[in-house]
């Protein structure tokens, strides 16, 4: 279950880096002033999900953390 | 042998970074094992930051070029300022003997050499777009600078210069323009700067001719 979960989590995190790279080749391409509010604005906020994404998918899932028992202290 | 620009490099490396991606998400099942688990972090996170710095530093110096400032159709007049064929316009004689690099025209005399100078303009940039796009901007002939023009820009390239060391009236003001009391391009010595107001009279000068 939990792999499951990781990977749909990558899954998500990959597309969203992919469009955001797709979106910085545009705006590289599209020599406007605009373009650069099109990296910042839409390609960097897509990379930081992305990037946010997958850091997160690497945490260990917290109810799994307080499912287990208390170590014995002899 | 021609070694690759670095904007091909950059296109190179974004591309690779997608594809690296492109499998992981195609298979996310090779993370399971530590290699994948590595390949998956650098195509994760330390890839598209790399790209998007070096996307962000080719954007900044990108908008440093003469024709990027001149790609605003409320720019058009000052970039045909340059052009005007007469050596009292300061701009115009500057950019026609290529006293200043005519790539980065704009740039070299309207960024401030002060500390985050840089930041401050391109600040200042964006601010520009926010007002042609959702604000009212003004007319070509009605755009002021922000504040008075500081003679350190000028004086960034000319103190120390032979011209301008030699010059009896520079000598005798210096303290003055070091200061800013006295201003290069207001004070009726250099006062001819764009003149978008009278560009109708003007003559100009074509490359080549």
């Amino acid at each position: 279950m939990k792999e499951i979960q990781i990977e749909r989590a990558l899954r998500i995190s990959g597309l969203l880096l992919i469009l955001g790279i797709v979106v910085e080749i545009i705006s590289l391409l599209w020599e406007k002033p605009l373009a650069f509010l099109l990296f910042v604005g839409v390609g960097g906020a897509l990379t930081f999900l992305g990037i946010v994404l997958y850091l997160y998918s690497l945490l260990p899932p917290t109810h799994e953390a307080a499912s287990q028992p208390p170590p014995k202290i002899s | 042998m021609n070694l690759p620009s670095p904007e091909t490099l950059l296109y190179a490396l974004l591309v690779i970074t997608a594809i690296l991606i492109a499998i992981i998400v195609v298979r996310p099942s090779i993370t399971v094992s530590a290699t994948g688990k590595m390949l998956a972090f650098v195509s994760f996170c330390v890839l598209p930051v790399l790209c998007g710095s070096m996307a962000a530093s080719t954007h900044i110096e990108r908008s440093k070029q003469t024709k990027f400032c001149l790609s605003c159709h409320i720019m058009e007049p000052y970039g045909k300022s340059l052009y005007v064929d007469d050596p009292s316009y300061i701009p115009a004689a500057h950019f026609q003997n290529h006293r200043v690099p005519p790539d980065e025209a704009c740039y070299t005399c309207h960024t401030d050499y002060g500390l985050y100078g840089g930041v401050r303009a391109k600040l200042g940039g964006l601010r520009h777009i926010y007002i042609q796009y959702f604000g009212t901007p003004p007319r070509p002939e009605d755009i002021q600078l922000y504040k008075p023009y500081n003679n350190r820009e000028c004086l960034h390239c000319h103190a120390g210069a032979r011209s301008f060391e030699t010059n009896a009236v520079h000598t005798a003001i210096r303290d003055q323009l070091t200061s800013n009391e006295m201003s290069c391009i207001s004070s009726g010595c250099h006062d001819s700067v764009h003149n978008v107001k009278d560009q109708s009279k003007a003559k100009f000068w074509t490359p080549g001719q």
